[in-house]
């Protein structure tokens, strides 16, 4: 078990390793220079300073030899400066992580909150109204492109009814309450501050729901087929015969072997959701790492690029691993396999 | 953009529904039908689309930019006076075909892929697989952009970017479904009798396994159409002024008080989309025996 | 059912606590209604607040109500400089330099008075710190302290101009005292010994009217009262700059009065505005413009290397058309590089001697070049916009203005990146749409761009004439026979026709009618709150 263990953890880590390798060389293949878009014209024109620049992020040296760096510095912990902020690109990661956090944990609850039941229902109430609605509603969450979604919830809520708080995750003139984990609705309760947290919850809504209507209709459609599938199973018309009460028997028995599959699809969604959502966070101007993922490729931060590429590439397999391993614990022969 | 794969919808127990012709009719082929229908009349639009519009798609008229919705402009213009609805029936070829191809190109070869992977097992296996996962942990904005950075903006180059990324999921699922089929007895059967792997594979293991796939080629269409859209909402994809409809949207996006520019590519992309997905949705419960009833 | 009814729960309780944020004041503002200004304007450009560092766009509004420069540029006269912390200045005796007397009386935010060693302090430092700003400067020998109250400035060319230079912020005066101590170095080694950038990224030590308090990156800068201003008292106790990058957010921040100023507005939202009671839409026209420069060079498109084929693109664009309908009739355009409001460029000589649309001159050209049915390039821009108008959506409508000539515009959207590289290494294939602002508000600079760098990108070698006559209005001092000169060479680029300006924005800011005195300006700091203070 343990070898099983340390062999996969030693592969996730090479992947994760490989992935910035493949990045960083397609981003060499680029023949823009990103150091010209930080200068100025007359400098971007200066051959010296381009040179100075460029000498200065390390950028002279032959490719593999800043890949060597980048590697070392992984080890320190040190992810390099991004060009565009002229900071550590961890700090930059460190400062959106928590928007992003937040946004994709309401969301994934939502959908959680909402899918979960409703597939149960649609699956115990199986072909009647609530199961066609249910498939509906699951079926258009998951084909609305994001993008438009939520420039239709902006331009209904916010625009048109104008009931809903614009973008950004808290009103334009508010200060964010002292940081101790980044997430808002978290800082703000810790020192009591009621204002920034309804504000901050305000402003959370529209987005979450955006991206909890894909998620919704995954969670929705994995929650009724697993739960048809359990339904089937012997010991449940075992428990009927025993006499137990339905109620009992779907809650108490089916549900949480139904839950499992849940469990993994749900997972990579909610790590899908953390590894940020472009399009969400660009449209409601959230300060998250979709938004910094997009950024840092259109300008062609190659620090930048690297760092979220391996910490995208380490949550993904992370996660993976998660799953993997409580699949094994609760099925031995998945290890021999 | 996960898509779930997982053996489809067996027979309920609770509370059966006495079901008449019509609605046993329904069932089985009503929610495909209706995806088919969809995507029909999409496809038409998109033939006829030079016969469908009302005025070409990229005639400039800046003096009529951002009309309402009216009769001479069914669905308003946009920032540069263009007839919002003539882009629209245009750009229905874009997203069709990039759509379908982005998917048929990474099913085929995922699809090899998976399969050879499945059948050689053994080493071949694992490094296809670990290649697969790779893929699969890159973040595909990123990849995305660095591929159109590399090569220039385009449909092309687009499709590139999106076949580079959307095969593992084919890969992975025909590897599990070659898997299953490979343990089954008549596969053995047929080693006895002398086939060759080739014959086997072909005449036995593909038409057993190609339904799922099936199913997630019809679902993942809709996926791809998506992520090309969004992909030139974020600036990538067609050159303008070519009509798109997620580049629509991104042209609309700031203008919510003319909300028709953004509003409208929107709601066809969720049409198109729901097409497909009802299709798969029913095709795949129409594939899964355990479904078949009464 | 049961899940539904919570989802509408959830919401309803959601919209509630909206509609109750909006009506409530929130406690964070309880105090800015009277003595603080809010602007709101996206900072995404700021990287640091260090004066001698400065290159980009947002920050030198920051700067210039933090320190201030020797002279200075009034709003819309961009001719002359006028005194700040210098009251006089004269040439040198041997004619080398410039000699400049100090203003009495002025003190730093710390109560310190101003000498001429802070001003050789921080000149020197931008000087050896050999960062972007050095470069306008290179032509600077070195400073001198002559007295208390006197510096001189000799310069190693005494034909460049310095004045209209030395009022940009990147030369604002600091205090020597305070920046030494935290760890600023001017002297020759200050390229790698200096460390005071950090510091002066939160904190200031200048003599304008508000000190830096803090920088939060992409969120605020908040600057405090300098009770010491030489000026008399500011008009607010606070600044708070924020950072708010949405054009919509800001709209509906600038209405409910969250914030005062509203400056990224796109043309759209500004004319919802007009009939506003509490909101006045204060324009300013800029200097900066959009222009798109066409190479000559005969390798990438044997057309363009005409003369009349590039001029013809010049008579066939509607930059009426564009001005009016894409940045809502706030612009006006130029003849060539020398934005209008500068010496030597009024609309006027844009109608005499500018190009303006003209299809059948266009058409015209084109046949006299040997093209009868019209020629292809590319037409490269990025992803990005100005003023709110797209670089995508100005390509579509030249394209279509060009088709009507019979020149066809392929557009290449490229990434910022890989455009700048293009452009800035000599090697676009066709045309590039992209945006010129000035350092600092000098004829100079741009028309010496023109023949320099920028002729290089298009592959120009201009004539010996054509740069003569920029030395020449560059070293004039009668400004009668400078504005000549500068028409001479106007004509040249007209004629040349390597670079076709687009457009010249008039800069629509909305000022809430609580604050007086808000100034806006083109000199490139975008606005001098110096005397902006609430109304009674």
């Amino acid at each position: 078990m343990l070898r099983y263990i340390t062999s996969r953890v030693a592969i996730a880590a090479l992947m994760a390793v490989l992935a910035t390798l493949v990045i960083f060389l397609i981003a060499n293949t680029v023949p823009g220079d990103p150091v010209l878009t930080q200068l100025g014209d007359l400098a971007a024109s200066n051959p010296d300073y381009v040179a100075r620049f460029r000498a200065k992020w390390g950028l002279d040296l032959p490719l593999w030899e800043q890949y060597w760096v980048f590697l070392r510095g992984i080890v320190h912990g040190d992810l390099g400066m991004s060009i565009a902020s002229q900071r550590p690109v961890l700090d930059d990661i460190l400062q959106y992580a928590p928007a992003t956090i937040e946004l994709s944990t309401i969301a994934f609850a939502l959908s959680l909150l909402i899918g979960i039941p409703l597939g149960i229902l649609a699956a115990v109430r199986r072909d009647s109204w609530i199961d066609h609605v249910a498939r509906l509603v699951s079926l258009i969450g998951v084909s609305s492109p994001t993008f438009w979604l939520a420039f239709i919830m902006l331009a209904i809520f916010y625009g048109g009814l104008q009931i809903a708080p614009g973008p950004g995750r808290l009103d334009p003139i508010a200060f964010p309450p002292p940081t101790v984990t980044g997430l808002f609705l978290v800082d703000s309760a810790l020192v009591g501050d009621w204002d920034t947290f309804w504000d901050a919850a305000a402003h959370l809504v529209l987005p979450s729901i955006v991206l909890a209507a894909a998620t919704l209709g995954l969670i929705t459609r994995t929650t009724r087929a697993s739960m048809l599938e359990s339904l089937q199973q012997e010991y449940v018309r075992v428990a009927r015969a025993k006499g137990l009460r339905e109620t009992m028997i779907v809650t108490g028995h089916v549900l949480p072997n139904a839950l499992i599959p849940v469990v993994t699809l749900g997972g990579l969604a909610y790590a899908n959701l953390l590894t940020g959502a472009v399009m969400t966070e660009t449209i409601f101007s959230w300060p998250g790492l979709g938004r910094y993922t997009f950024q840092s490729a259109v300008s062609l931060d190659f620090p930048a690029i690297m760092g979220i590429t391996l910490m995208v590439a380490v949550v993904y397999l992370v996660i993976n691993l998660l799953i993997d391993f409580s699949y094994a614990l609760l099925d031995p022969r998945v290890v021999r396999r | 953009m996960t898509d779930a794969t997982f053996q489809a919808v067996p027979t309920a127990v609770v509370q059966p529904v006495p079901s008449s012709r019509a609605r046993r009719v329904w069932r089985r082929y009503g929610l495909a039908g209706v995806g088919a229908a969809i995507i029909c009349i999409w496809l038409l639009v998109a033939l006829a689309a030079p016969l469908l519009s009302p005025y070409a798609p990229d005639a400039v008229d800046v003096v009529n930019r951002l009309q309402p919705p009216s009769t001479a402009h069914w669905f308003g213009t946009d920032a540069l006076g263009r007839d919002v609805l003539a882009r629209l029936l245009y750009g229905s070829r874009i997203s069709l075909f990039t759509g379908t191809v982005v998917v048929l190109l990474s099913a085929v070869f995922g699809t090899v892929l998976g399969g050879i992977a499945a059948y050689a097992g053994g080493k071949i296996e694992e490094v296809i697989m670990r290649i697969t996962d790779l893929v699969l942990c890159f973040p595909p904005i990123i990849l995305a952009m660095a591929i159109a950075a590399a090569l220039g903006i385009g449909i092309t180059n687009t499709i590139i970017a999106m076949l580079v990324v959307w095969w593992p999921k084919f890969a992975r699922l025909a590897r599990s479904l070659v898997i299953v089929q490979r343990s089954r007895e008549y596969v053995e059967a047929a080693h006895v009798v002398g086939f060759g792997p080739g014959r086997v594979l072909m005449r036995h293991i593909i038409p057993n396994a190609i339904g799922p796939l099936i199913v997630l080629v019809t679902l993942d269409v809709g996926n791809a159409i998506i992520t090309f859209a969004g992909l030139s909402f974020l600036g990538l994809g067609v050159v303008p002024p070519t009509a798109e409809w997620g580049a629509m949207v991104s042209e609309g996006r700031e203008l919510v008080e003319q909300w028709w520019v953004a509003t409208f590519p929107g709601l066809a992309i969720l049409t198109v989309v729901l097409g497909f997905n009802f299709l798969g949705d029913g095709i795949r419960d129409w594939l899964d025996p355990k479904a078949r009833r009464r | 059912m049961i899940f539904r009814s919570v989802r509408r729960r959830a919401f309803l309780i959601a919209t509630a606590i909206g509609a109750v944020l909006a009506a409530l004041p929130s406690a964070s503002d309880a105090a800015a209604p009277r003595n603080t200004l809010v602007i709101g304007v996206d900072t995404s450009d700021t990287i640091t607040l260090d004066p001698a560092r400065m290159s980009q766009y947002t920050p030198p509004m920051t700067l210039k109500a933090a320190y201030e420069t020797l002279v200075t540029m009034d709003p819309g006269d961009y001719v002359n400089v006028k005194p700040q912390l210098a009251t006089k200045w004269e040439r040198t005796a041997d004619g080398k330099g410039y000699r400049f007397t100090l203003r009495d009386g002025v003190k730093f935010a710390s109560g310190d008075v101003m000498t001429a060693e802070d001003v050789k302090f921080s000149l020197d430092r931008v000087l050896n710190l050999k960062d972007q700003p050095a470069q306008y400067i290179a032509h600077v020998d070195r400073i001198e302290v002559v007295d208390p109250k006197t510096v001189d400035v000799i310069l190693k060319d005494p034909s460049q101009p310095l004045l209209t230079i030395l009022a940009a912020p990147a030369f604002s005066i600091y205090e020597k005292k305070i920046v030494a101590q935290h760890g600023g170095i001017s002297d020759s080694s200050a390229k790698d010994a200096d460390k005071a950038t950090q510091w002066l990224d939160q904190n200031s030590a200048g003599t304008g009217p508000y000190k830096i308090a803090g920088w939060e990156r992409n969120a605020t800068i908040q600057l405090v009262k300098n009770p010491n201003y030489w000026r008399g008292q500011p008009g607010f106790e606070r600044v708070v700059i924020r950072h708010i990058g949405d054009s919509a957010a800001q709209l509906l921040a600038v209405r409910r009065g969250d914030v005062d100023v509203a400056f990224n507005l796109i043309p759209e939202q500004i004319a919802t505005l007009k009939d506003n009671p509490e909101i006045v839409v204060q324009r300013e026209p800029s200097l900066d413009f959009v222009y798109m420069a066409v190479t000559q060079e005969p390798e990438f498109n044997p057309a363009l290397a005409k003369k009349q084929a590039r001029q013809a693109i010049g008579y066939a664009i509607d930059y009426d058309g564009i001005r009016d309908a894409l940045v809502g009739g706030s612009a006006i355009r130029p003849v060539s590089f020398l934005p209008i409001g500068t010496n030597g460029s009024t609309e006027q000589l844009t109608r005499e001697i500018g190009f303006r649309q003209d299809l059948d001159k266009a058409k015209q050209l084109l046949a006299e070049a040997g093209l009868p049915d019209g020629f292809s390039f590319e037409l490269s821009y990025g992803n990005a916009s100005i003023v709110g108008v797209s670089y995508q959506l100005l390509a579509q409508k030249i394209q279509s203005d060009l088709a009507r000539a019979g020149i066809k515009a392929n557009l290449n959207p490229m990434d910022q990146v890989n455009l700048r590289t293009q452009f800035t290494t000599n090697k676009s294939p066709g045309g590039v749409l992209t945006f010129w602002n000035p350092p600092a508000v000098e004829n100079q600079l741009w028309a010496s761009a023109t023949v320099e760098r920028v002729a290089r990108r298009v592959h120009w070698q201009p004539p010996q004439e054509v740069k003569d006559v920029v030395s020449r209005a560059a070293a004039e001092t009668d400004l009668q026979k400078q504005a000549q000169l500068w028409r001479q060479y106007q004509e040249a680029m007209v004629d040349n026709a390597n670079l076709v300006i687009l457009f010249q924005p008039i800069y629509q800011v909305a000022v809430r009618k609580r604050v007086a005195g808000f100034q806006l300006t083109g000199a490139g700091w975008m606005a001098d709150f110096s005397a902006a203070k609430p109304v009674q």
